[in-house]
């Protein structure tokens, strides 16, 4: 473990150019699927948990179940929809960091839909009693909502970027873990350790909790200073 | 304010069925009956915030209507902001404030309040405006004694400097002895019952009335 | 760490001495730092701060039993590809001016002589050897256009960890002006990837599957060649066990007598067991009347000594060295495996 760690550090003060791209693809891939996530599952999650209509525990139980969908399973199915035989393989998107984003926002955003649910459901009336009881306008109404939602927002983010980034399944199967294009951490650590090189392997997993230390300090740090 | 009958319906249940109503301007309105028997219901429609059976069609009233609901709301921002959500007078604000002991609290988080302290800026926070209906539900009820005294006088205050007709959900009898110019008393969805103070809480015409005075005078002097 | 260092080269020294030192794999820390790759520097590097030492070796290699050859196939574009309801599906795009570049450039001179020579500098011995008799291509290589630049190349997993492609594309790419993609996969995997049309050629050993694909019409007959299976290189999957080498596998004269006395006499004996081409070649040297084969029920009375693992093949020489077991692997994978002690 030591060596491992050794390596790791050597790895980093070297500055190699192959783990630098990998990082940089990690990030790119896993900052923007969890903030499409975000954009997408935020207003989703807290329509759901604030209106009533017939059918909505449908929705509900469906993204609880989307949320347990193995990666793989997303990357096997976004593998045989933009495949070259496949409905969309004109657009020739496989084994490019534009579908892994795809198939990780599939992935999560059924976990932000169903955690900001889970978070506004039992304050909505709350808060739309209270606001109609003061003759707050709905457009107030929503603000004020909104502004409840900021705190499990960012810890929303935090769970679909952890999911984001330490999956393995879908970015290996869309991306195909290519070197210098679609390879991140999580594929770059499969590829080293069938290869034998657990050390490597070790070394990398330090990297990429290092990297996730850091996102987390960083957004927990904004949650403070939003949420005060 | 004239507030027509309707019915409310979960289900096969009928959980309130009401008659034509008119509540007074300058009038407390006091509303009592056990758990369950429709106060809060009653409150929440003629509030707007629930709507009561469709045959009934929509409620909407003719004036202007203050409503603190049984758990209103501490939205995530200072206590001084969240009184001044629906504007109104800040000098009006900073006497309620004071007369109901949140100077110190003002501008604290809303995460760090109490049960009460949250109530009190709760009540300070609906009695911001004038309303020609304003509705109370139970407002003291997490409050200690001193506060809901404060609380019954600010509500009275309100009452003479707006003329506003006052409807006041309340589980605690002396409340409403204290009050109340006419008591409804609800008894399983049904308006049981509904006259003058001093008439309906003295002497009641009916049986099942008298026995729930009875019974919650001699716990709640 | 002076005294790590020292007892580690001793242990190294040690280990060349059971061995007979033919090959002289556990002295990495004689390299000089060839920051490459990443797996090849640190390989390098950490091997003397670890204080662990390897002690599987290799016991049995070179045999013709275990040979392992290596075949390029170009995609045909006229390939009867269906989707994944089996209905036909037209106009995909294959990139076959890329694919007979690439294809043509490995089987040209230069090509070989880097393939044959891979290995030499870091383990100091070849990996890959040439085929005799392989296909050649003398004529001129096209460059890439920008239609053509993009090649999507599918193997396998081992050739892929091997460093190989690593090693050798990088001298195409920068020659002709192409950018290969290259997706590694099991071989099951690798060669769907052609079927599903996210492939341009594929470069596999599994002879069988191969062939079945060739006679699906995946493949084509390239100009120039007189086959759709281009076969240029091979090598060895080696026999590996402890050092102690309990069987005696090491003295016996072929692999098949090897395999007998390791199921005769119930030495531990790690498979793979996950349908790779390294399990497939594992089967075939069984004694037919064991009736091992990939299904579980055919190993269920040999669970005492046989390991299906299901398993990368990193993984499992893992495991063969806790187990002091014997094991079946592509010699890559091994060295890699053993340079870093283990790790």
């Amino acid at each position: 473990m030591l060596g491992a760690f050794i390596t790791a550090w050597e790895l980093i003060i070297s500055g190699d150019r192959e783990l630098i791209n990998i990082l940089i693809v990690t990030a790119k891939t896993c900052l923007t699927s969890s903030l499409i996530a975000l954009l997408i599952g935020v207003p989703l999650g807290i329509w759901l948990g604030t209106t009533r209509f017939k059918g909505k525990h449908v929705f509900i139980v469906l993204a609880r179940t989307l949320m347990g969908m193995p990666p793989v399973v997303a990357g096997l199915l976004m593998y045989m929809l933009f495949s070259g035989v496949g409905p969309f393989g004109k657009l020739k998107l496989l084994f490019t960091v534009t579908i892994m984003v795809i198939a990780q926002v599939i992935l999560i955003t059924p976990l932000v839909i169903a955690n900001l649910e889970t978070y506004v459901s039992p304050i909505s009336q709350q808060i739309y009693e209270t606001a109609f009881g003061l003759g707050l306008g709905r457009r107030r109404t929503f603000v004020l909502l909104y502004n409840e939602c900021v705190y499990p927002i960012f810890s929303t983010y935090l769970l679909a970027f952890s999911r984001a980034i330490a999956e393995v399944g879908a970015v290996s199967m869309v991306g195909g873990a290519i070197a210098w294009k679609t390879n991140v951490m999580t594929t770059a650590i499969m590829l080293y350790t069938n290869r034998g090189s657990f050390t490597l392997g070790i070394a990398l997993g330090m990297i990429l909790i290092a990297l996730s230390l850091l996102v987390n300090i960083a957004v927990t740090m904004m949650q403070r200073r939003l949420s005060a | 304010m004239i507030i027509p009958p309707f019915t409310k319906t979960y289900g096969r249940r009928t959980v309130l069925r009401t008659p034509q109503l008119t509540f007074d301007p300058g009038k407390i309105y006091v509303l009592i009956g056990p758990n369950g028997s429709g106060k809060s219901t009653f409150a929440r429609i003629t509030a707007g915030v629930l709507d009561p059976d469709e045959k009934n069609g929509k409620h909407v009233s003719d004036g202007v209507i203050r409503y603190m609901p049984q758990k209103s709301y501490p939205f995530r921002m200072s206590v001084r902001r969240n009184i001044m959500l629906s504007g109104g007078d800040p000098e009006r604000a900073e006497e309620l404030i004071r007369r109901l002991n949140l100077t110190a609290i003002e501008q604290q988080k809303i995460s760090s309040l109490s049960g009460g302290e949250t109530a009190r800026m709760a009540l300070v926070r609906v009695l911001m405006k004038p309303c020609d209906l304003l509705i109370l539900d139970e407002p003291t009820s997490a409050m200690d004694m001193e506060s809901a005294m404060i609380s019954e006088q600010l509500i009275t205050e309100y009452r003479n400097l707006y003329g506003s007709a006052v409807l006041l959900v309340t589980h605690d009898l002396s409340q409403a002895r204290r009050l109340a110019d006419e008591v409804l008393f609800f008894q399983e969805g049904e308006l049981y019952e509904y006259g003058p103070a001093e008439k309906l809480l003295y002497h009641p015409q009916k049986e099942i009335t008298r026995r729930f005075l009875e019974f919650y005078g001699s716990l709640a002097k | 760490m002076q005294k790590s260092l020292s007892l580690n080269l001793s242990a190294a020294l040690m280990l060349c001495v059971l061995t007979g030192c033919s090959s002289s794999p556990a002295a990495p820390s004689a390299e000089p730092d060839k920051p490459e790759t990443p797996a090849a520097e640190p390989a390098a590097e950490t091997a003397p701060a670890e204080t662990g030492t390897v002690n599987t070796v290799i016991l049995k290699e070179a045999d013709d039993k275990m040979i392992n050859t290596y075949t390029l196939l170009a995609v045909n574009p006229e390939s009867p590809f269906t989707d994944a309801d089996g209905n036909p599906v037209d106009g995909v795009e294959v990139n076959t001016a890329g694919a007979e570049a690439l294809i043509d450039w490995f089987l040209s001179e230069e090509g070989k002589e880097l393939a044959a020579a891979f290995g030499q500098e870091e383990f100091g011995d070849s990996l890959f050897y040439l085929l005799d008799g392989a296909p050649v291509f003398e004529g001129e290589i096209t460059p890439a256009t920008e239609e053509t630049a993009q090649i999507r190349l599918s193997t396998t997993t081992s050739v892929n960890d091997s460093g190989l492609l690593g090693a050798l594309l990088p001298v195409f790419e920068s020659k002709y002006g192409y950018k290969v993609e290259v997706q590694s996969a099991g071989t099951g995997k690798a060669i769907a990837a052609a079927k599903y049309g996210n492939a341009d050629l594929i470069f596999v050993h599994a002879k069988a599957q191969e062939e079945t694909f060739v006679q699906d019409g995946f493949a084509y007959v390239l100009p120039g060649f007189d086959t759709e299976r281009l076969s240029f290189l091979y090598n060895y999957f080696v026999l590996c066990g402890p050092t102690e080498d309990p069987a005696g596998v090491k003295d016996m004269d072929s692999v098949l007598v090897a395999f007998k006395t390791i199921a005769e006499n119930k030495y531990p004996f790690i498979s793979r067991g996950d349908g790779s081409g390294t399990h497939t070649k594992e089967l075939s040297l069984w004694p037919e009347d064991l009736g091992i084969t990939a299904e579980a029920d055919s190993y269920a009375d040999y669970t005492d000594w046989y390991i299906s693992a299901n398993a990368g093949m990193g993984a499992c020489l893992v495991m063969a060295e806790e187990m002091h077991a014997y094991i079946l692997t592509d010699k890559a994978t091994f060295l890699t495996f053993q340079a870093n002690n283990g790790n």
